[in-house]
């Protein structure tokens, strides 16, 4: 699944760490979820919707092919 | 009970109950092989590491229930590398005896114990790298 975290996080200018002090997972989960080598839980990836004031689907974006 | 939790997942807890744990394990290694007791008294010294490793895995489950969902998920796929590992270890010691005598001063369960936290950080240490 792509995502578009670390864009969003970048335009808020936070850092990794800050993020997941916001979303109280530690910050190699962060960085997981944006190199995509994780995919949050659905509970989770609500949480960064959230947090950001967007819809999951805006957010991550399932990749079919992979 | 949160406080309890708190305390008992905290880091320093996790350190010092896991020192406690080693240290009594070393101690009651050391006076049972060294040391001549009466049976009885050798009984309750070997069974006296029970008491802080009940601490350890106390402060573990706390520890666990602290973790973010895939820090979770890593220490899950260690040990579905290192529980596999252990099975292999003790087939194959198994049947290497009934070929070769193994001297228990080498191959007892004193000794082959150790192996299993040593799968299990081999484990954390593999499943890190796919995270990273």
């Amino acid at each position: 699944m792509k995502n578009r975290l670390k864009v969003l996080r970048a335009e808020r200018d936070w850092s990794q760490a800050e993020l997941a002090d916001r979303l109280n997972v530690s910050r190699q989960t962060i960085n997981a979820i944006e190199t995509e080598k994780y995919d949050p839980s659905l509970p989770l990836a609500f949480k960064i919707a959230d947090l950001f004031g967007k819809k999951i689907e805006e957010i991550f974006i399932a990749d079919h092919g992979k | 009970m949160n406080t309890i939790l708190q305390l008992l997942s905290s880091k320093w807890m996790g350190i010092i109950s896991t020192l406690t744990w080693i240290l009594a394990y070393f101690i009651a290694r050391g006076i049972l092989e060294n040391d001549q007791l009466s049976e009885g008294l050798r009984l309750v010294v070997a069974l006296v590491p029970i008491i802080p490793f009940a601490l350890f895995l106390m402060s573990v489950l706390a520890g666990i229930r602290e973790l973010d969902e895939l820090q979770r998920r890593v220490h899950l796929e260690a040990l579905a590398i290192a529980f596999p590992l252990t099975m292999l270890l003790l087939m194959s010691l198994g049947l290497v005896e009934l070929v070769i005598p193994l001297s228990p001063d080498d191959w007892s369960y004193r000794h082959v114990w150790q192996f299993l936290p040593v799968f299990y950080f081999l484990g954390l240490a593999f499943t890190w790298r796919r995270y990273q």
